[in-house]
């Protein structure tokens, strides 16, 4: 009933109403508001990159869906039909699979070259980049270490004479360096309104940067499957501000004055005593 | 006909030699580390007998059934031979059948039956999940749970497409009367059923807390259940290699005449493309599993930081085999679709060399990007930008099946049969999965989502949304054909209808819920995020039940209506469609010479005879 | 009732299948299995490189662990033997020179299972453990996995000699006499369905001597690997 051309052209149409109607909803509205919110500058670049995904994925998801929805409406066989009867002999279109090929590389394209951008600047650096990360900030860097160990992660300063305590607090707009390892089995230190994850590995220290800026609290959870009580492997760190951080960093190293000389001196790993040692 | 006899070759003799051959092999392991290792004294704990006793307990039970009688012959000099209990009557399914066919309709119940145990883990898993907090099961309970569900359906659905309709079809659809190496096809079925049961019997050991990845160092800190893994997906290793290997030496060697490789039906390229990922990815999985069975008997060092070996060493390995793994799952359900859309479109492929292209194209790139699953590890992160091209790149030959099968579509004359209905779900499934993983692939996204929800949410989005809709697909499109009865059409839809919603109302939330944070593999998790789980495990329950109901259907129809089916129900003009429904045990009386394109629809433009394929007669009677 | 194939069972149509077919089976899968085989491997110079390079604890080799090099040297020499002799004995089948090749073949053999012991020795004479580092692990799992395929291999040129001197009074033309029993595999039916299976005895030994050439080659990597480097 309709001839060839006119379903191209109704479906192109469709198709760009369609991504009119989406984008800017997706541009504006769902956008905005994705994870993980905009506590740190890492984590707000996060929230632009998954913007920046919806925006290219969405005129080829509109098309596809339109497409299925004309399928079903227009390219039906009729009901009851007495006897089965044959679609066109249709084996290929040259023009549509050439502009299907260059269209979706382009958009691959453009995916990568972005996220290898945003991984070269700092917007990736909250994920774990391993003993030497390809991003270092500038200026000044407050470590902190994180050590993972069967069920809870705990938190040494080695700038304030390697204090250890089981809450992580940090000073508002300063550059954190996440220093983070294991004592035993393999961990996921997730801090999740920093935007912040990287893998704690017994004998490796993986390096994540951030810099604080929103101040209240986030969520730490683990996101690595460390066993029996994986499930209950999360906490609350606060963000508060320099002064409070360091009323807070004194009051814990009077507390743990007498107790450091017990504790193993600060190093990047830790080797606990393992089942057996080699050599 | 002979009568089965009790006293001989069958399963009943394969299940006592088996569990004797466990109990055997565990004194056997007893006796060899009695006294060395004998500091396991009281946790009973000891990993060489236990290793030990599934090995001899496989090998009882392959004996048991026959496999081992072809090898003790061949060792006495006696020629090589093909065929074994083929007209045997019903007794040949129980058993080591070399009819393709039957060991098509065995691999069909044989995975149906372990995947319906995973499928109900999933319901225990969704049960615990109703409450923040503790419900019915304790950490390691649940751990177990989802260690076993994930495994059991990853190690089960490996093979969920091939098995079943690929060892039944493959042959009929290239023209030959059996696979190139017909026992080594039987084999491969037994060692699954061989590893589930094996599975299973983890629960006797404390189960296994690493889930199905089974991560280093946990791994070797688990007790003897993880052995149970180990022994299981070492089998499912081998049944891989060997099934890819007989399928390809089947396409490559046996095609009838006129049949080239441009011809062939986009099924057995799906199948081909598969086997080859098979054939090459699973040895990696057992030299793996091998490292880790040494580490934890013979105390070697791969993956103990400490003795000179390295976690990373296993993740790398593992996710080496991991992603290709994956496109075995996703491939044979592209193999499927393409399959059936022209059937239900009354059109040929649209782009079929762009099909097999975008195929070929997954499994090439399926080894360069494994280290996608690694972003956070601190692992070479300076490579992370090339594992993000990769990934991404494997993106555009998915993007030619997808515009393969639209094309396919337009200006069809579509007829909403049941098999039309999951085939064109999976194209909707497969579009979410395949864009929530290239989310995963950026990597300033997936610092939030590793380990979380929603990369648990993306992959239920390909393999339950993709694979097992076309697994589906294929159940409904080609049971009558197997077996010679229909498969009840409005029971159908009630199935298709209720399992599409109940699968978008469980998995899409669950996106969203992992971007809120919720990691995965968790017992306990955040209050604010009961009220979605809540709403996810009901539907997940809804999901189970609308499995029960094809289960009613698929029994209703075979045991008890047993309407017959005829040769082509769907008036499809592929060749399996022109032979007699069941199939007879000879395939064909003569093996036919091939016309020229493997979807002629719409060649006569009018009426559309139902089902003639141009076929010559056959040029070369013997063969 | 399809031109394609009448409905009932009617096996008799399923002839004795013809030994060409049978011969492209075995050496697509010889072919197959070499790549299978190729990539087992592939995971132990994975962990050899990984292992060694990340040097975990500097522990990768420990002082005092060193790969013993005599029976390293005798080892891959008597697969490399074996593999020339099993490529003259294939020759000297082509040419039916059967008894020749039914010496090679059993020379082979004897240096397949030398090659099994000289590696067992070894191992008892190793001078280090499994515990000892990433080395030591490395190199029990390699040779531990070397040995399983080499004995599968040597099952495999079993098979092909124990058939060709069966069948050492027939000549190549002659076709086999029919024979019932376990190797005609299914019960019900009398007779042979390979229509030759000297003939497949030939396909037999050129799948395995290219399948063992790529054996021995994965062996010579070893050795280097393991020993020289
Ligand atoms: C059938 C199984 C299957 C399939 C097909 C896929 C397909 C893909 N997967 Fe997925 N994946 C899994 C199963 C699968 N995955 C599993 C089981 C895991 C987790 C394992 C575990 O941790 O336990 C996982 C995890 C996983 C991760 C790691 C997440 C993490 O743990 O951090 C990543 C990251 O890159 C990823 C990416 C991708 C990509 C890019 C594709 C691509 O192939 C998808 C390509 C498809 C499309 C993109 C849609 C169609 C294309 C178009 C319409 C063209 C236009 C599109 C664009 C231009 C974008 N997957
Ligand atoms: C093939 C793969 C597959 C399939 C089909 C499914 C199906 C389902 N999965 Fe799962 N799942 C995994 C693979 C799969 N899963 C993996 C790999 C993991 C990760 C494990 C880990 O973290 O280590 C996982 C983890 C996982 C979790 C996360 C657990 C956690 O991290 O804490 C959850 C939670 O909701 C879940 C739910 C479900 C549900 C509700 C279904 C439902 O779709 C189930 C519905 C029921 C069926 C699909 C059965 C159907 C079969 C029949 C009816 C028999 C048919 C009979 C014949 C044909 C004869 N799965
Ligand atoms: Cu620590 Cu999970
Ligand atoms: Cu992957």
């Amino acid at each position: 009933m309709w001839s060839r051309g006119s379903h191209g052209r109704r479906l192109a149409a469709l198709t760009v109403i369609g991504t009119a109607i989406v984008l800017p909803l997706v541009v504006f509205v769902l956008g905005p508001n994705m994870p993980p919110g905009k506590a740190t500058q890492v984590a707000a670049g996060q929230v632009v990159d998954n913007t920046v995904l919806l925006v290219v994925m969405t005129p080829f998801t509109v098309f596809i869906l339109v497409y299925l929805g004309y399928a079903l409406v227009c390219f039906r066989a009729p009901k009851g039909e007495a006897e089965l009867r044959d679609g066109p002999p249709l084996r290929g279109h040259l023009r549509a699979q050439v502009a299907w090929l260059v269209t979706t590389t382009a958009a691959v394209l453009f995916l990568a070259i972005f996220g290898t951008a945003e991984l070269l600047a700092d917007n990736g650096s909250g994920s774990g980049g391993g003993p030497s990360p390809a991003w270092k900030p500038g200026g000044t860097v407050l470590p902190v270490q994180v050590i993972g160990q069967q069920w809870e992660f705990t938190y040494r300063y080695p700038t304030y004479g390697g204090v250890e305590t089981a809450q992580l607090v940090l000073p508002q707009g300063v550059e954190i360096a996440f220093h983070v390892t294991s004592l035993d089995v393999v961990h996921s230190f997730w801090a999740y309104e920093l935007g912040v994850k990287a893998d704690a590995n017994p004998g490796v220290d993986n390096i994540a940067y951030v810099k604080t800026k929103k101040l209240g609290t986030f969520q730490i959870r683990c996101a690595e499957l460390c066993g029996l009580w994986h499930g209950y492997m999360f906490d609350t760190g606060k963000i508060v501000t320099r002064s409070q951080f360091a009323a807070w960093i004194g009051a814990r190293r009077r507390q743990f004055a007498p107790v450091a000389k017990y504790l193993p001196p600060y190093s990047t790993t830790y080797a606990p005593d393992p089942p057996y040692r080699a050599g | 006909m002979r009568r089965p006899r009790l006293i001989g070759f069958n399963l009943l003799t394969a299940v006592v030699l088996g569990v004797g051959g466990y109990f055997l092999g565990w004194w056997l392991g007893r006796q060899v580390t009695g006294p060395s290792l004998d500091y396991f004294g009281d946790t009973g704990q000891n990993d060489v007998a236990l290793f030990v006793a599934y090995f001899v307990g496989v090998v009882g039970f392959l004996v048991g059934l026959g496999f081992a009688n072809y090898p003790v012959q061949r060792m006495l000099g006696r020629p090589p031979s093909l065929r074994e209990k083929e007209t045997e009557g019903v007794g040949r399914y129980f058993g080591l059948c070399t009819d393709h066919k039957v060991v098509g309709i065995q691999y069909l119940l044989g995975i149906g039956a372990f995947i319906f145990i995973g499928g109900l883990n999933a319901m225990l898993i969704r049960f615990e999940l109703l409450r923040p907090t503790h419900l019915a099961w304790n950490g390691n309970n649940y751990l177990t749970l989802v260690g076993i569900h994930g495994t059991m359906m990853m190690g089960m659905m490996t093979s969920g497409i091939l098995g079943p309709f690929a060892n039944y079809l493959v042959p009929l659809m290239i023209g030959a009367r059996r696979m190139a190496f017909p026992r080594i096809e039987a084999l491969t079925f037994w060692l699954l059923m061989a590893a589930g049961t094996i599975l299973m019997t983890s629960l006797a050991f404390g189960g296994f807390p690493t889930g199905w990845t089974g991560y280093a160092p946990l791994d070797e800190q688990a007790n003897m259940g993880i052995d149970a893994y180990i022994a299981f997906f070492a089998l499912v290793g081998l049944s891989m290699t060997l099934l890819g290997l007989n399928m390809l030496a089947t396409v490559i060697t046996m095609r009838a005449p006129g049949l080239t490789w441009g011809r062939l039906p986009l099924f057995v390229w799906g199948t081909v493309s598969t086997s080859v990922l098979m054939l090459l990815a699973a040895p990696v999985l057992i030299s793996t599993l091998f490292m880790l069975a040494l580490d934890r008997t013979a105390q070697t060092g791969f993956f103990n930081s400490q003795a000179g070996g390295s976690p990373y060493l296993y993740e790398n390995l593992f996710w080496i085999f991991g992603h290709p793994e994956v496109y075995i799952l996703a491939l044979p359900g592209m193999g499927i679709l393409l399959e059936i859309l022209p059937v239900f479109a009354r059109k040929p492929v649209w782009g079929y060399r762009l099909a097999v292209t975008g195929m070929l194209g997954i499994m090439l790139l399926s080894f360069l990007v494994w280290q996608h699953h690694l972003f956070v590890s601190g692992i070479n992160a300076n490579l992370r930008p090339f594992y993000m091209l990769s990934t991404e790149l494997i993106s555009l030959p998915t993007g030619f099946i997808f515009v393969c099968a639209l094309g396919t579509l337009w200006q069809g004359r579509i007829r909403l049969t049941v098999p039309m209905l999951f085939a064109l779900a999976w194209i909707f499934n497969f579009l979410v999965g395949g864009l929530s993983g290239v989310f995963l692939s950026d990597v300033p996204s997936d610092t939030t989502t590793h380990g979380s929800f929603f990369s648990m949410a993306h992959f239920h989005y390909t393999i339950m949304g993709g694979l097992i809709f076309a697994f589906f697909a294929g159940i409904y499109y080609w049971v009558p054909k197997m077996t010679g009865f229909q498969l009840n059409e409005r029971l159908g839809k009630i199935h298709f209808w209720v399992m599409f919603v109940a699968f978008n109302s469980t998995f899409g939330p669950l996106l969203v819920i992992g971007f809120l944070g919720m990691p995965r593999r968790v017992v306990t998790y955040a209050g604010y995020l009961q009220g979605a789980n809540d709403w996810v495990s009901v539907s997940a329950f809804v999901l189970g039940a609308s499995m029960l109901v094809f289960l009613g259907n698929f029994v209703w129809s075979l045991a008890f209506a047993r309407v017959p089916a005829g040769a082509n129900p769907w008036g499809s003009k592929s060749i399996e469609f022109q032979l007699p429904s069941p199939v007879p045990v000879h395939d064909f009386d003569r093996i036919p010479t091939f016309g020229a394109d493997p979807y002629p629809y719409g060649q006569d433009g009018a009426a559309a005879a139902a089902g003639q394929r141009p076929i010559v007669s056959p040029a070369r009677p013997t063969r | 009732m399809s031109e394609l194939a009448s409905d009932a069972t009617d096996y008799s149509v399923v002839e004795r299948e013809p030994s060409d077919v049978i011969a492209e089976n075995l050496k697509a899968a010889a072919r197959l299995w070499s790549s299978a085989t190729v990539f087992f491997f592939f995971a132990f110079l994975f962990a050899y490189f990984y292992l060694r390079s990340l040097n975990q604890e500097h522990l990768w080799k420990p002082k005092g662990v060193h790969p013993p090099q005599g029976l390293g040297a005798a080892i891959v020499a008597c697969l490399v033997a074996a593999a020339v002799l099993l490529h003259w004995a294939a020759v000297d089948q082509r040419s039916d020179r059967r008894p020749a090749w039914r010496l090679k073949g059993a020379l082979a053999l004897a240096l397949g299972l030398a090659a099994i012991v000289l590696q067992v020795v070894a191992w008892t004479r190793l001078g280090f453990g499994p515990t000892d580092g990433g080395f030591a692990s490395v190199y029990v799992g390699w040779t531990g996995l070397s040995l399983l395929f080499l004995l599968a291999t040597l099952y495999w040129l079993e098979t092909t000699l124990a058939v060709s001197f069966r069948y050492r009074a027939h000549s190549m033309a002659a076709p086999v006499p029919v024979e019932a029993g376990h190797a005609a595999g299914d019960a019900y039916r009398e007779g042979q369905d390979i229509e030759d299976p000297v003939a497949v005895n030939v396909a037999e030994l050129a799948g395995l001597t290219e399948y063992w050439t790529v054996l021995a080659a994965v062996g010579v990597i070893s050795w280097i690997v393991l020993y020289l480097l």
